[in-house]
């Protein structure tokens, strides 16, 4: 190259050539400096350590996560020289580094993203009870994956399950599930849920569910989806904008199904329960039968009483009024004409006499 | 699926409306026994129905890795 002679311009697009042959893609970590946004479309940056500092550039759809003045990162990009002499980093992606800047820039995102409503209760949507057809986003290789399937055939039967194989952790995480989102909601025939899974990870591991795009892409999803990521205690901001979150693969599998033996249980403990409600049916109706009896056999018992006071009252009256009665007490019964010399019968309550009428006298 | 065409679903609505049955004012004695034979009956296709479901696992071949 001794003899050559090159115009600036040569020189310069040499030299990129040479950068991108010696570094197509170099991975650096720094702090950040100077973040600015221009234009709504590009960001500038400086990277540095405690002795170096580089210039860094991107365009503001490649930012997926919060970055900030003093952040720890790590970016993967290719150096150039620009045709004004400067010397920067055109970076391809950047991500937080350390637990510090992780945790900043999901407090930035997640602040961010709750203040458009993304988190709200509001826009969340119920599961059907039992679905019939669902799609899985998921690493197939996955030990949550397999946790899942396994604890949902456990549960239940007759479900169609759609698999989309995606990587779930690293770089390329965030847009394989953007895509499965987009390709499953696109579908002519929606599924009723899409579950997003992944098993326990580190920090670092799970950085892919925090990534911005992929929260907004779940947050706009047609179908209700369910997200279950990492263990217990891990909390992603896709976790949050899910419909409904799960703690674990194995807790998404208990929610999007019902276990069968529960439901066989409380079949037969219905039908079980019917033929005592016929038993004490068939009681209750002998009883009250009994009881209604009872009752009429009280009623006739006491008109028969009734009648008989009645009998008894009206035989003592016919008493009264017997003939023999009146006789008894010393009156006599006189029949024949009462004229003089005539002769009558008298009866009393013992004898009959005949006797001659010598007197008649008005009283 | 044992039974009839009908799905795991409809036969549980029915099994329910049967048990309603029992408890409403349309009871009548006369009907009961019937009634619960065929609830009885409901009980254990579904049963049956969930003892032998499989679900039907599918790996889509649409690949994620790239832009389609």
């Amino acid at each position: 190259m001794e003899n050559v002679l090159l115009s600036v311009s040569d020189f310069v697009a040499l030299t990129n050539q040479t950068l991108e042959y010696a570094y197509p893609n170099v991975g650096i970590e720094g702090e950040v400096s100077e973040f600015k946004v221009s234009q709504g479309k590009w960001v500038y940056f400086k990277l540095k350590d405690d002795e170096s500092v580089v210039d860094c550039f991107m365009t503001l759809w490649q930012l997926r996560v919060p970055i900030e003045d003093g952040m720890k990162v790590v970016i993967q990009g290719s150096p150039k020289l620009t045709k004004w002499g400067r010397f920067s980093v055109t970076v391809k992606a950047i991500k937080p580094s350390g637990e510090g800047a992780i945790k900043k820039s999901f407090e930035i995102l997640r602040a961010k993203l709750d203040a458009e409503g993304l988190f709200s209760p509001d826009r969340k949507r119920q599961l059907p009870r039992i679905p019939k057809r669902v799609a899985v986003i998921s690493s197939t290789e996955a030990a949550g994956y397999a946790d899942f399937i396994k604890i949902v055939n456990d549960r239940w039967g007759g479900l169609q399950i759609d698999v989309a194989h995606v990587q779930v952790q690293g770089d390329s995480a965030p847009d394989q599930m953007i895509r499965a989102f987009n390709y499953i909601n696109g579908q002519e025939e929606l599924p009723e849920v899409i579950i997003l899974i992944r098993g326990g990870g580190s920090a670092d591991d799970l950085a892919a569910f925090n990534d911005e795009q992929l929260v907004r892409t779940i947050a706009a999803s047609r179908v209700p989806t369910l997200v279950g990521v990492g263990h217990e205690v891990d909390e992603s901001l896709a976790d949050m904008a899910a419909d409904v979150r799960a703690a674990t693969p194995s807790n998404a599998a208990q929610i999007l199904v019902p276990d069968r033996q529960d439901i066989i249980r409380a079949v037969r403990a219905q039908t079980s329960s019917l033929l005592p409600l016929i038993s004490r049916t068939i009681e209750q109706t002998s009883r009250s039968l009994r009881e209604q009896l009872d009752g009429a056999v009280e009623r006739i018992e006491y008109r028969i009483a009734t009648y008989s006071d009645v009998l008894q009252a009206r035989r003592s009256v016919l008493q009264q009024l017997n003939p023999e009665t009146v006789l008894a007490r010393g009156y006599a019964l006189i029949r024949g004409q009462q004229k003089i010399g005539e002769t009558i019968e008298v009866e009393t309550s013992n004898v009959i006499l005949e006797a001659e009428v010598k007197n008649v006298r008005n009283k | 699926m044992s039974g009839t065409n009908k799905n795991l679903q409809q036969k549980m609505d029915d099994l329910s409306e049967l048990i309603a049955w029992f408890d409403g004012d349309d009871f009548a004695l006369e009907e009961a026994i019937d009634r619960f034979k065929a609830a009885e009956k409901l009980a254990t296709e579904i049963e049956t129905d969930l003892s032998s479901f499989k679900n039907d696992i599918t790996v889509l071949k649409q690949r994620f890795d790239s832009e389609a």
